[in-house]
């Protein structure tokens, strides 16, 4: 909460004093006010602020309207209402703006709190989960092929070719997580290496392709089960889940990495190596 | 055939599509597929969790996806599979994908998705280690595009 620029837009001073007084209470920066939406866009555009409080009344517009505008210059900045007028339609006008919570006033101070907190929390948490995730997911791979091959495991950062892409080495697994914030692991290797894994395992030289390929599931299903069990235990926010794998079997596929936050590893083992992909991406923030 | 857990993704393609401009939508056959599913071209997958957990996939021959990339970035010609019409197609099928979870939720079945996973080439074997995959098939604007759920 502490740090957040907000600006008030409200088209009564009284209002703007009384909210300005409440989240400066609350440790926020007002950086800005303004009494009408002109005033509002151009002021958002060049301070940019965290959060917006927004009046539904406007003497050159509404709230609605104007929360509209200034998405499409400040993304990032977040919008409360907090008007006198409240029913279902103009809440649902509201959340169709891009508008993150609505407050009836006369607003109090804790409500005003709570909905912050609630608002922003999720930020936070995304960057505990960016702090932590590399971390678990190295734990979670470790640990389950130093006790389940033995040998030398080693991790190492792997800087994709392509930006952006991988080409398979035959067998690859997807596994989203979902949760408050959600991600993607992907482990790729060749049908050999899988093989050779799934024989050292289960000490039968006479499994089969099939075999190796249903080894490469759970094994990917078992890494992002163990590293989302890391993760929920520093934070039961984050609250991820796993969803059921995707294998996906072929010779000459390339998988797209996309455009979120990931970091890839070569995994190498004595029975051969895999690429391990993880990603995380922020979570939309519900409604409050 | 259940087709209860496929029509929340028929409505959803019905109310999205054609908001980018699509001008022809035909709904083609439903079939059943058993664990696997053979594709060529760009497939995207996303994972379900909640009241049900599987999997839904988006098959498109290549030639199509480019259309379809195109069409959503405004006409914007697409040549090639770039990650400018990567993302347009991962961003379509997130946008489908969550819609049919609005569709559920009507349902008072509560699901929520992943981020998707692009992958494109030939003979794309998909095992998606369910018995049952419902799969229905649309034409839009002559695009061929399967959607594929194997939920429980």
């Amino acid at each position: 909460m502490k740090n957040l620029r907000v600006m008030i837009v409200d088209d009564s001073t009284f209002s703007i004093a009384v909210l300005k007084k409440m989240l400066e209470k609350d440790g926020l920066e007002v950086v800005a006010t303004a009494l009408n939406m002109k005033d509002a866009i151009e002021k958002a555009k060049a301070i940019k602020p965290d959060l917006i409080t927004m009046d539904m009344t406007l003497p050159d517009g509404n709230g609605i309207e104007c929360s509209r505008e200034l998405l499409k210059h400040v993304k990032e900045t977040k919008i409360i209402a907090i008007s006198s007028m409240m029913d279902e339609e103009i809440i649902e006008k509201a959340k169709n703006a891009g508008i993150k919570a609505y407050l009836q006033k006369p607003v109090d101070a804790d409500g005003l709190k709570a909905a912050i907190e609630k608002l922003f929390a999720g930020e936070e948490l995304y960057q505990i989960l960016q702090d932590n995730y590399e971390e678990a997911f190295k734990e979670s791979v470790f640990t389950f092929l130093k006790s389940e091959l033995g040998g030398e495991v080693e991790l190492e950062n792997y800087q994709l070719k392509y930006k952006g892409v991988r080409k398979s080495s035959g067998i690859s697994v997807a596994v989203g997580m979902i949760g408050r914030h959600k991600g993607r692991l992907i482990i790729d290797m060749s049908s050999n290496t899988a093989l050779n894994m799934v024989k050292k395992i289960v000490q039968d030289e006479n499994q089969t392709l099939e075999e190796a390929i249903q080894f490469l599931s759970e094994f990917t299903n078992v890494i992002a089960g163990n590293a989302c069990s890391l993760l929920n235990g520093l934070n039961r926010s984050f609250g991820l889940r796993v969803s059921p794998p995707t294998v996906i079997v072929g010779e000459d596929i390339t998988i797209s990495i996309g455009d979120m936050d990931s970091k890839s590893f070569m995994i190498k083992t004595d029975l051969g190596e895999a690429f391990m992909n993880i990603g995380v991406q922020k979570g939309d923030e519900s409604w409050i | 055939m259940d087709l209860k857990n496929i029509n929340p993704f028929i409505d959803a393609v019905t109310e999205i599509l054609p908001q980018f401009g699509f001008q022809s939508l035909i709904q083609k056959g439903f079939s059943e597929k058993s664990k696997k599913i053979i594709a060529s071209g760009v497939v995207i997958t996303l994972g379900i969790v909640g009241d049900k957990k599987g999997n839904v996939v988006y098959c498109i021959n290549q030639e199509g996806a480019k259309q379809i990339a195109s069409i959503m970035m405004m006409g914007m010609p697409v040549e090639e599979l770039d990650d400018m019409a990567q993302s347009a197609l991962s961003e379509l099928s997130n946008m489908l994908t969550a819609n049919a979870c609005i569709n559920f939720s009507k349902e008072a079945v509560n699901v929520d998705i992943s981020v998707p996973t692009l992958l494109f080439g030939e003979n794309i074997e998909l095992n998606l280690n369910k018995e049952e995959i419902i799969c229905v098939e649309f034409d839009v604007d002559g695009i061929k595009m399967e959607i594929c759920v194997a939920l429980v």
